[in-house]
């Protein structure tokens, strides 16, 4: 009985306070701080999970991505990653909006954002692809619905928080009986689980993309590949193109941490960028320690609040009330997806991906546990959905970004985008009923 | 002179963050070499960088605070009428400062009456009431920064737009050649 | 109708246990060992919750302290922070074996030892949690000797008393997060650790691990703690049912060590592992001749530490 009424306090002051528009880290905290005055318990524990949720090491690769990600940009890397990727685009039909997403792939694999992948491809992709004759909306659409790949293909820092989410949490001894000891997530494992479900979304859009440019009559160009151009923008990518291996290739080998890796990537930008490309200047350094100072103070008081919040779930047993719902309703693991999928979707529309990993981690990752779902697995299927949802309105950011690059309306760019979501959503339910395509590879690497 | 003091203070966290970053970044990636070059580790640095990082995060949030980038949510505004927004702005923030005070007046509690007197950090031997002592301090500062931004939007009028929005618009003004700029869409995600 | 009157007037509670553990460690049989007897002998009942879901060992010291958490279950390092004398008991080889961490913890020594975290932390041990030797494992060779011990990477927690021993023995230790270990030890960054047997089983790592070697330094204790705030608030026969319920949970635990133990010992071996005995006398000489000295003042001088290993009959320190 408590357990209802704690949760129509907890979740209904919540609602209420981010429909009045407050912070959703501060909805967050207060309801969660109401909720131990409902329950009559002392709050002081707020003090010590202030300092706890957010004095953790590997958190520090959040900081350390974005950092690394903003100097990139400055450095020149990004631009060049994503000429790369321009030259192959070829004769093919619809060739250099395949390109577009080809280096929202190369560029998800040296930044953790998606509103940043859609921002640095779209701005010299879309009018590439409007000199070629595309029509600007459906440019927009490409980069927008691909942008998403940016948090799928490792680096991710959702990947980060969601391994942070899940540290900790406990599951039904119930569970544990069948599918063994609970342990936590590996973000080095997560980074790994990543790459084929990754290339999975992307092969969805490139599909799409192929049948709708030969429907729109998009060719590529005349005269074939330039073999000359691709010679050219490798030799001047070469160092930009060395980037994801030494991030990737630092933690797939497991000398460095997650963290570290972000670390070693940010000297190798900064080198790279003052000696070799001569782009980077001081005040870009300052620009992004500036940014990174902001983006990461926000998204760590949410990740306090989000904490308290997840604190009261647990200790009031709602995972657990939860799964027994889900239960009663079905025990069918493919119904049971589908409900999970569907509401992640949802979720993504109206919610900032973070936010969301932070909040819901706790709840479903105890209740799929349960169901035998793979803890790993579990969290790429979140982290896909929740990357439609950058496409999709009302707080779709990578719509925003297109629609800004392109100054073509909002609605004409999630039109446009609804064919590459749908196909997104057929990918995700792929990777979903397919635990392997997640898991192969971390096997592989000896997870 | 005065102005110059004004300015600094404006933006102390900010210079506070770019220099703790800076430091722990540094800090993190000469343990690194050490540790892979020279094959020493030194015991203080991870507790010292995570230390570190704790007070750029809340020194970083109180930053937030006064760019007005806290996330929130806000399509339905747009169903609203148009005098509804500013008054429900004006009241999250009220509850927000009250959230803070309240921060401050347990986080003061446990610092100075309630923490263990021994209790002090592994391997620096810092007494941990020390690196605690930001919670106080940066839940009283992000108050004063949300005392700021109302102050400059209702008494001066002026509009203190968030980073994100102001990204856009220079996307849409086509202010933003290149890819230089970009840089502030990272971390959206 | 005296019992039944008594346990009117008594408010049932639920207490919350803390534990980092999961279910099947030895801090969770420790804890549904001390649940069992609570239930049986009071109306209050507990609920565990596993696996550090309420915070940091340290953090559960804190909450314990403040009177928002009831018990926890730590290791002793995890106390020391918090009232240093406790600290004794974490010196290399000051225990060298079960019988001597039983005479220490159970005797008085142990009886001033929690006095003195009631009154530094404001929390009770209740129970000792008995959880063996950390013993050296590796995937090089088999190490007998301090020579063998010379140019391997050797993983430790971020402890201050552990590194020193191991410079102690003339290697300078790796501190490492133990969640980025077990991929360390895969991807030879690093060579060896040391663990007890029970957590290197239930860890797996005789899958990346090859030799064991048998040494003494650390004994791991995992008292329960209980907050002195809340145990002041229950009535007199119910601090009587749960110190009571702590008595038999120690010796619960005692038991199950040794049992448990010696089923880790075996399996390692049957999956692949070598076993070596070491001859520990350079050990014990190097750790307590160079690391001890620098933690006297710490846990209370000198004096103390002769008044434990006069307890145990061994030779005093001078
Ligand atoms: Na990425
Ligand atoms: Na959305």
């Amino acid at each position: 009985m408590t357990e209802t009424s704690i949760v129509l306090v907890l979740f209904g002051s919540f609602f209420v306070l981010l429909l009045m528009g407050a912070p959703i880290s501060i909805s967050l905290g207060v309801a969660a701080l109401a909720s131990y005055f409902y329950l009559g318990e002392n709050p002081i524990t707020f003090v010590q999970i202030a300092f706890t949720s957010v004095g953790s090491f590997p958190l520090m690769a959040l900081p350390a991505f974005i950092l690394a990600g903003a100097l990139m940009e400055a450095s020149g890397i990004s631009k060049r990653l994503v000429n790369l990727a321009e030259s192959f685009a070829g004769p093919v039909t619809g060739g250099i909006s395949a390109a577009a997403v080809l280096a929202c792939m190369f560029f998800g694999a040296i930044s953790g954002s998606g509103p940043a992948t859609t921002a640095a491809v779209g701005m010299l992709m879309i009018p590439a692809m409007a000199n070629r004759g595309y029509d600007k909306g459906y440019a927009s659409a490409v980069v927008a619905s691909a942008g998403g790949l940016g948090i799928i293909i490792p680096p991710s820092i959702p990947m980060v928080i969601f391994g942070i989410s899940a540290m900790g949490l406990a599951v039904p001894p119930e569970a544990i009986e069948k599918f063994g000891t609970f342990q936590s997530i590996s973000i080095s494992k997560m980074f790994i689980a990543g790459v084929i479900p990754g290339l999975v979304i992307a092969l969805s859009l490139l599909v799409v993309n192929y049948f709708r440019c030969k429907r729109l009559g998009y060719k590529g160009t005349d005269e074939g590949w330039d073999f000359k151009h691709i010679a050219r923008t490798m030799r001047s990518g070469f160092w930009s193109a060395l980037a994801p291996l030494v991030i990737l290739g630092g933690i797939y080998s497991g000398f460095f941490t997650p963290t570290e890796s972000a670390i070693v990537a940010i000297f190798y930008t900064l080198f790279v960028g003052a000696f070799i490309h001569r782009e980077l200047t001081w005040s870009a350094i300052f620009r992004s320690l500036e940014t990174t100072t902001w983006l990461s103070g926000r998204i760590m008081l949410i990740l306090f609040c989000a904490t308290v919040f997840g604190r009261l779930l647990i200790e009031n047993n709602i995972p657990a009330i939860v799964a027994d719902s889900m239960l009663s309703l079905t025990d069918n693991i493919y119904l049971i997806w589908f409900l999970i999928i569907i509401f992640l979707l949802f979720v993504g529309m109206f919610m900032e991906t973070l936010a969301a990993i932070m909040i819901l981690t706790p709840v479903l990752l105890p209740v799929t546990y349960n169901l035998g779902i793979d803890p790993v697995q579990f969290g790429i299927v979140m982290i896909c959905c929740l990357s439609i949802g950058f496409a999709t309105p009302p707080l779709g950011e990578n719509l925003f970004v297109a629609s800004g690059i392109s100054k073509v309306s909002l609605e004409e760019i999630t039109v446009k985008a609804l064919p590459f979501t749908l196909s997104s959503t057929v990918a995700v339910f792929v990777i979903a009923y397919f635990p392997e395509i997640s898991l192969y590879l971390p096997r592989l690497f000896g997870y | 002179m005065g102005n110059k003091i004004l300015h600094f203070l404006n933006d102390i966290e900010g210079y506070i963050c770019r220099t703790l970053l800076a430091l722990f970044v540094t800090l993190l990636f000469a343990q690194i070499i050490s540790r892979e070059i020279f094959g020493y580790s030194i015991a203080w640095t991870e507790e010292l960088s995570v230390y570190m990082f704790v007070w750029f995060v809340y020194f970083g949030a109180c930053y937030s605070a006064r760019l007005a980038a806290h996330n929130r949510v806000t399509f339905q505004y747009k169903l609203m009428p148009s005098w509804l927004p500013p008054i429900l702005e004006f009241i999250t923030d009220l509850i927000w400062i009250a959230f803070n005070f309240y921060m401050v007046y347990m986080s003061y509690n446990f610092v100075f009456y309630k923490m263990n007197l021994f209790w002090k950090s592994q391997t620096l031997g810092i007494p941990m009431k020390y690196i605690y002592l930001i919670l106080p301090i940066a839940f009283t500062l992000m108050s004063l920064r949300i005392i700021q931004v109302n102050y400059l939007k209702f008494v001066k009028g002026e509009s203190v737009i968030d980073p994100d929005s102001q990204e856009l618009d220079k996307l849409k003004s086509g202010e933003l050649e290149g890819l230089n700029e970009t840089a502030k869409a990272e971390g959206k995600s | 109708v005296l019992a039944c009157t008594m346990s009117m007037t008594a408010v049932a509670e639920q207490f919350k246990i803390a534990l980092g553990g999961s279910e099947g460690s030895g801090q969770y049989a420790v804890a549904t060992k001390f649940v069992q007897e609570l239930e049986a002998h009071t109306d209050d009942t507990a609920r565990l919750f596993l696996n550090s879901q309420l915070g940091s060992e340290q953090n559960t010291v804190n909450d314990a302290a403040i009177g928002v958490l009831d018990f926890s279950i730590v290791a002793i390092n995890n106390i020391t922070p918090f009232s240093p004398s406790v600290g004794i008991l974490t010196l290399p080889y000051m225990i060298q074996s079960l019988d001597e961490a039983i005479k220490i913890t159970q005797g008085p020594e142990g009886e001033r030892l929690v006095q003195n975290t009631i009154r530094d932390a404001g929390v009770r041990i209740v129970a000792w949690g008995y959880s063996g030797f950390r013993v050296l494992s590796n995937s090089k060779r088999p190490v007998k000797t301090l020579a063998d011990l010379k140019g391997l990477v050797i993983r430790v927690p971020k402890n201050e008393i552990m590194i020193d021993t191991y410079r102690s023995w003339g290697i300078n230790p790796t501190p490492m997060a133990w969640s980025s270990l077990f991929t360390a030890l895969q991807q030879k960054v690093v060579d060896g650790q040391d663990l007890s047997l029970i957590d290197i089983k239930t860890s797996k790592f005789d899958e990346v691990q090859k030799y064991l070697s048998d040494i003494h330094y650390n004994f791991l204790l995992e008292p329960m703690i209980m907050s002195e705030s809340v145990f002041q608030e229950q009535s007199p026969a119910d601090q009587k049912a749960i110190l009571e319920a702590g008595k038999l949970a120690t010796q619960y635990s005692a038991k199950y060590l040794v049992q448990e133990e010696a089923k880790a010992k075996a399996e390692l071996i049957k999956r692949g592992m070598e076993w070596d005995e070491v001859d520990e006398t350079n050990w014990i000489k190097n750790a307590t001749t160079k690391v001890w000295p620098k933690y006297y003042d710490s846990v209370g001088g000198k004096d103390k530490i002769n008044t434990v290993l006069r307890s145990l009959n061994r030779a005093e320190v001078n």
